[in-house]
């Protein structure tokens, strides 16, 4: 069940999400749970298509404890309901504490070691060790508790302070970010000679970045757009 | 350069990006310097992830949200520098914009493929079957593989087509080029700093970070 995880979101759509991936999980623990019921494998696997979402690591978290549900053969209607009470809040920590803390961090990790000198390999390789050591953890974490505490795992996921780690990720974002900053702005300047107003382009840029935040992204890309296409006409009229 | 390469490795990267394994071979400070590393320019491949990584950073893939698919772009980005036979800086600021245009449309892609997955997942089908659960998904999965492939295939090749009619255009040296990229770069990775967030929350860590910083810059 732990590689399938891994392919959770192989057919993800926007009617059932990862529904489809939910149900080509537990496939194998349905199937042994009604090993010689066709007609329960069949209706358990219709239930469980049904629409569901969750970050694809803290997913372990519902199929654990789905597993276990279904292996104590609790009533489905408890199931989906356990379903749709989980599936709002695995998705909004997950998202906190991976796509806004884990990822960003060690991809902040891997930028400052690649502007501050180190092979390309190094920066790549811990990025991938880093990143995957936690991934890897959290996905055999959530399984593991899901499984142990069923039905009562929401508890336990308050008492994991996943909310706090989220923060601290943040914290640690925000250094490396700004222990970047000066790398790149150091990066700009074409010739050592006239680095002045690169330098100062660049000192401008951040702080257009760090007041304005992500709605800087579409017009610094215009910009760019804008700047080389001009330089282009400029060249051709020549 | 074989294109047999670039498919394989953009439906590697592309399927990676949502639908297995999702181990993050697929961002672009990953895919740059591994696509670079597969074509000989290990260096400029590392660098143009470096920089692409740079737009993405504040980027999140939250729930039902459609944006940008950088993974497969990369790919076609380092493709279309290599194949062109770009200097570094202007083949850099080529393949970089190419890359950022051509990541809406691996975006939209992606979008359309959901869209295909709805269907194909409750086609003709009135109840669920060990073999169709598993048959479907499957199929899902070979179709991400596909798209990505070829998503990355057209990209590389109308990349490489642009940078290589484009870059003898460009006015001044490479450096230019490339500190152009690294100012937009800079804007858009402070940018980021919304994820965390942002300045008025973070000010005195960013400051910190800021230090540490100018610290490496003087030892290094």
């Amino acid at each position: 069940m732990f590689l399938r995880s891994l392919a959770i979101q192989g057919s993800w759509n926007y009617r059932t999400m990862i529904g489809g991936g939910f149900a080509f999980t537990l496939l194998p623990v349905l199937r042994a749970i009604h090993r010689d019921r066709p007609d329960a494998l069949h209706d358990a696997l219709d239930r469980h298509r049904q629409i569901f979402n969750s970050h694809p690591y803290l997913v372990g978290v519902a199929l654990g404890a789905v597993a276990r549900l279904e292996s104590e053969g609790v009533d489905p209607d408890v199931i989906d309901r356990f379903k749709s009470a989980v599936r709002g809040s695995l998705g909004s920590l997950g998202d906190g504490l991976v796509w806004a803390g884990w990822r960003p961090v060690c991809a902040l990790a891997a930028l400052v070691l690649l502007y501050a000198g180190t092979p390309w390999w190094v920066a790549v390789t811990t990025f991938l060790i880093a990143f995957n050591a936690g991934h890897l953890a959290l996905r055999g974490w959530g399984f593991h508790i899901g499984y142990h505490y069923g039905l009562s795992v929401a508890a336990q996921l308050r008492r994991a302070h996943v909310t706090d780690t989220s923060g601290v990720l943040s914290a640690v974002g925000a250094v490396l970010l700004g222990t970047l900053l000066p790398l790149l702005i150091a990066a700009a300047p074409p010739d050592p000679a006239a680095a002045l107003p690169w330098l100062g382009a660049a000192v401008l840029a951040c702080v257009v970045g760090l007041r304005w935040g992500n709605r800087v992204r579409t017009p610094a890309v215009l910009a760019l757009f804008g700047a080389a296409a001009l330089a282009l006409v400029a060249r051709v009229l020549a | 350069m074989s294109l047999w390469v670039l498919a394989l490795a953009g439906g590697i990267v592309g399927l990676d990006g949502t639908s297995f394994p999702q181990i993050m071979i697929s961002r672009p400070v990953v895919a740059g310097a591994l696509m670079g590393w597969v074509l000989g320019v290990p260096a400029e491949g590392a660098a143009l992830g470096a920089i692409f990584e740079l737009f993405h950073l504040g980027i999140l893939p939250i729930g039902a949200s459609r944006y940008p698919e950088a993974g497969t772009a990369i790919v076609a980005s380092v493709w279309a520098y290599a194949a062109s036979g770009a200097d570094p800086g202007t083949g850099f600021l080529m393949a970089i914009a190419f890359g950022l245009f051509w990541e809406r449309l691996t975006g939209a892609s992606v979008v359309l493929l959901r869209r295909w997955n709805s269907t194909i997942l409750t086609l003709g089908e009135p109840r669920a079957t060990p073999g169709s659960i598993q048959g479907r998904h499957l199929l899902a999965l070979a179709a991400d593989f596909g798209r990505s492939a070829l998503v990355s295939v057209v990209g590389g090749l109308a990349g490489a087509s642009l940078v290589a009619i484009l870059v003898p255009y460009w006015p001044s040296d490479g450096d230019v080029a490339e500190g152009m990229l690294h100012i937009a770069g800079v804007a858009v990775a402070a940018g980021a700093l919304t994820i965390f967030g942002g300045w008025r929350e973070r000010w005195r860590l960013v400051l910190a970070g800021v230090s540490a910083g100018v610290l490496l810059l003087a030892v290094t």
